[in-house]
């Protein structure tokens, strides 16, 4: 699952898009590619992921809502610990990102 | 304890002028910032700013951001990223937090320059991933290069979801619709005019009453709303999109001030809770500053000056500058914020919808109000819209009819054929003396790219050169349709020159050649049969 | 007008809605009828329906819904939401792991 057709490639403002070295990281067990240094939440919304959690109570899908670290609906479970607010922590190589379901790192 | 003479909270425009500021006249200067990135909004901000010179206006809010920066590290500030302050306490002493441990630190004197969070309407459905803020669209295009989706819904048409819509465009997105519950586009209408000149739908008026999905975004459904703010039975309409953008104002982020016990009032007008402060950014604790978005919800611009009349306040009460200097410093700031502050957009007449007239006189266009396009029969109140006398120069056509600080128009033009005038709120007029060159300079700097060159020729062609600033660019000698100010196909038109030099900054001006008898409508090009 | 702080104020009945399932506080899955109801079990601050409901105080700390709490809270009320005074904000201003609320130098 490496799509790259949410990544844009060239800018008519920015120029071209420079990223970090490519590196893997796995979700739910799966291997994807990101860059490093960009944010967990990116490398996953570009590979097509909208569904970062589901809720405790009412078991509802969230993903990115503000992408600034403010609203925690995009918090998974990362290398283990839970609540892991994605779209501001960096990507690192090997990253282990899952599913989060309720507050807990199930 | 570490101990500072004064610590900025947030390293945005309002914290990094006020850093600065106070730098330069000798303070021992701290800021610090939760993000991992400087510059607060500023470096989202992809577009041209207004203004005038010294509000660094015709430049794009990333290169201030840029400049801001360097300047305060040059002057020794130092800036503490992935920081976040958890409290500020008795005798201004602050907690504040990264990597898992806490530090405390006392401070002489503090500036919360906090900025502002997105407010939110909620719906049936809003939870669904693909429901974002319009900070979060920015924040992954214009940081990040990566789209939020591929066709947005945008809800709100206040000047954050109108240049959030233009720059979900030029990072490739198809931008479905435009709503807004009220009758009328909060924003300026130059940054309206832009998307709607592209084909993007206005929708007044309407609100959003339901996203659609299972476990994110296949569509999203709106209504129109009567004057009880109650949906319209029949009314509804279903859009297909995989992302519904909410941009419906900013709230000043007031936690630390109401923390420290700050005295607050509500003021709707500036977004809400706002600190009472002085004239010169002190709020009701001495020694403790508010500037920027989180003392009243404005432009960045403002929020530069603000910081800076808070810093030079830090620096006059700690005695590092005189009374005297510091009423000259903040006198001439003062008046740079009260020239911002004029206009159909000022605090004073924000929100009024009983505003029919500019400052001249002239009848506002009600179209651009409600549909985000000027009709062509109100350009004809607009002298500098209107056509010329002799058609047959190349001479500037401004669709300028909303009073704004703004003047770069008259700055850029080397011939003087753009005047403005000292009160920057005026609208731009015509210099029946000067002689357009068609250097296109005007066309390329106009932030709210408003400003057209025409050239009717004897052959019964015209060459319409227009503001462009999407990929792929065109080339010379493509063909394709000539829309109008609605987005709609008027005429075949040919790209017959692109200019794109450095002086442009990324505008390109395309010139494209038309019949004559559309040369009045033409006002964008779409190559061949491609969709932006 | 109102007093809303007044408890002998007679709210009327709690007449449910087709919005009530509306989730207002995304953080604690807060709806909007359960805003309404605790405002017709007595609860008329802010403050009050924070302790009530647990609304505000999940991971965002009212960040996203202060705001629409009160509007909810003052429709009921049939009030302005100008009159309803925020929940005081409180350090830590994020929320922060005890571990790291510990560990000072």
């Amino acid at each position: 699952m490496i799509a790259d057709d949410m990544r844009m490639k060239d800018h008519p403002i920015l120029g071209e898009i420079s990223k970090g070295r490519p590196v893997e990281f796995t979700f739910d067990g799966k291997t994807l590619t990101g860059y490093e240094d960009e944010p967990i939440a990116v490398a996953l919304k570009a590979a097509g992921l909208m569904v970062h959690r589901y809720t405790s109570k009412h078991r509802k899908p969230r993903g990115i809502f503000c992408a600034i670290g403010r609203c925690t609906d995009c918090v998974m479970i990362v290398d283990g610990r839970p609540n892991v607010r994605t779209c501001v922590t960096p990507l690192r190589e090997g990253m282990d990102v899952r599913t989060q379901y309720g507050v807990e790192a199930k | 304890m570490n101990r500072y003479e004064f610590i900025v909270i947030g390293a945005g425009p309002a914290g990094l002028s006020g850093a600065i500021e106070a730098a330069k006249a000798g303070m021992k200067v701290l800021v610090i910032d939760e993000n991992h990135r400087p510059g607060g909004q500023l470096f989202k901000q992809i577009h041209k700013f207004f203004g005038s010179r010294e509000h660094k206006a015709k430049i794009r809010g990333f290169m201030i951001g840029e400049k801001l920066l360097e300047e305060a590290t040059s002057l020794g500030v130092e800036v503490r990223l992935d920081t976040t302050v958890m409290g500020i306490y008795k005798n201004r002493e602050i907690i504040c937090t990264k990597d898992d441990k806490i530090e405390h630190i006392k401070g002489d004197h503090i500036l919360v320059a906090a900025g502002a969070s997105e407010n939110m309407i909620p719906f049936e459905g809003w939870t669904l991933p693909g429901v974002i803020g319009a900070g979060a669209a920015q924040t992954m295009m214009n940081l990040h290069g990566v789209r939020p989706g591929n066709k947005i819904l945008m809800v709100g048409s206040g000047n954050v979801g109108l240049v959030v819509s233009y720059q979900l465009m030029q990072a490739g997105c198809d931008v479905v619709a435009i709503i807004d519950a009220a009758p009328r586009i909060g924003g300026y209408g130059v940054h309206a005019s832009k998307v709607a000149r592209t084909g993007v739908p206005f929708h007044l008026s309407h609100t959003v009453v339901k996203a659609n999905g299972d476990d994110h975004v296949t569509s999203a459904t709106i209504g129109k709303v009567d004057s009880n703010w109650k949906i319209v039975e029949g009314s509804q309409k279903t859009l297909e999109v995989d992302t519904i953008c909410i941009a419906v104002g900013l709230s000043p982020m007031s936690q630390l001030l109401r923390t420290a016990g700050c005295l607050m009032a509500e003021v709707p007008q500036k977004g809400g809770l706002i600190p009472v402060c002085s004239d010169y950014t002190q709020t009701s604790l001495p020694g403790i500053y508010a500037a920027g978005d989180v003392a009243g919800i404005e432009e960045a611009s403002s929020a530069m000056i603000q910081g800076r009349i808070a810093g030079a306040q830090a620096a006059r009460n700690s005695g590092y500058i005189s009374d005297e200097e510091f009423l000259v410093r903040v006198t001439d700031l003062k008046k740079s914020l009260g020239q911002l502050r004029e206009g159909m957009f000022g605090h004073e007449m924000k929100g009024r919808t009983d505003i029919v007239k500019t400052e001249e006189g002239f009848t506002l266009s009600k179209s651009l109000l409600e549909k985000g396009y000027i009709d062509e029969s109100e350009l004809a109140s607009f002298p500098a819209a209107a056509a010329c006398e002799n058609e047959y120069e190349v001479h500037p056509i401004i669709e300028c009819t909303q009073n704004i600080p703004c003047n770069p128009c008259q700055d850029v033009c080397s011939k003087g054929c753009i005047i403005v005038g000292d009160k920057i709120t005026k609208l731009p007029i015509i210099s029946d003396t000067a002689t357009c060159t068609g250097c296109a300079m005007c066309v390329a700097s106009c932030p709210g790219q408003a400003i057209f060159l025409v050239k009717k020729s004897e052959d019964g062609s015209a060459i319409i050169s227009l503001p462009y600033e999407f990929l792929p660019i065109p080339q010379k000698g493509d063909k394709g349709m000539a829309l109008d100010r609605k987005g709609e196909s008027v005429c075949e038109a040919e790209v017959v020159l692109v200019q794109s030099a450095k002086a442009l900054d990324h505008t390109v001006v395309l010139s494209i050649m038309v019949p004559a008898k559309y040369a009045d409508k033409a006002r964008f090009f779409r190559a061949g049969g491609e969709k932006l | 007008m109102k007093n809303l702080q007044d408890r002998s104020v007679d709210m009327g009945e709690f007449v449910a809605m087709p919005d009530d399932d509306l989730i207002i506080c995304r953080c604690e899955e807060i709806t909007k009828g359960e805003i309404r109801r605790a405002v017709h079990d007595g609860m008329t601050s802010l403050i009050e329906i924070k302790r009530y409901l647990r609304s505000g105080m999940g991971l965002c700390q009212g960040q996203t819904c202060a705001k629409l709490v009160r509007a909810v809270v003052a429709a009921e009320c049939k009030a302005s939401p100008a009159q309803f005074e925020l929940a005081q904000p409180r350090s830590p201003a994020r929320p922060i792991e005890m571990r790291t609320f510990a560990n000072e130098e």
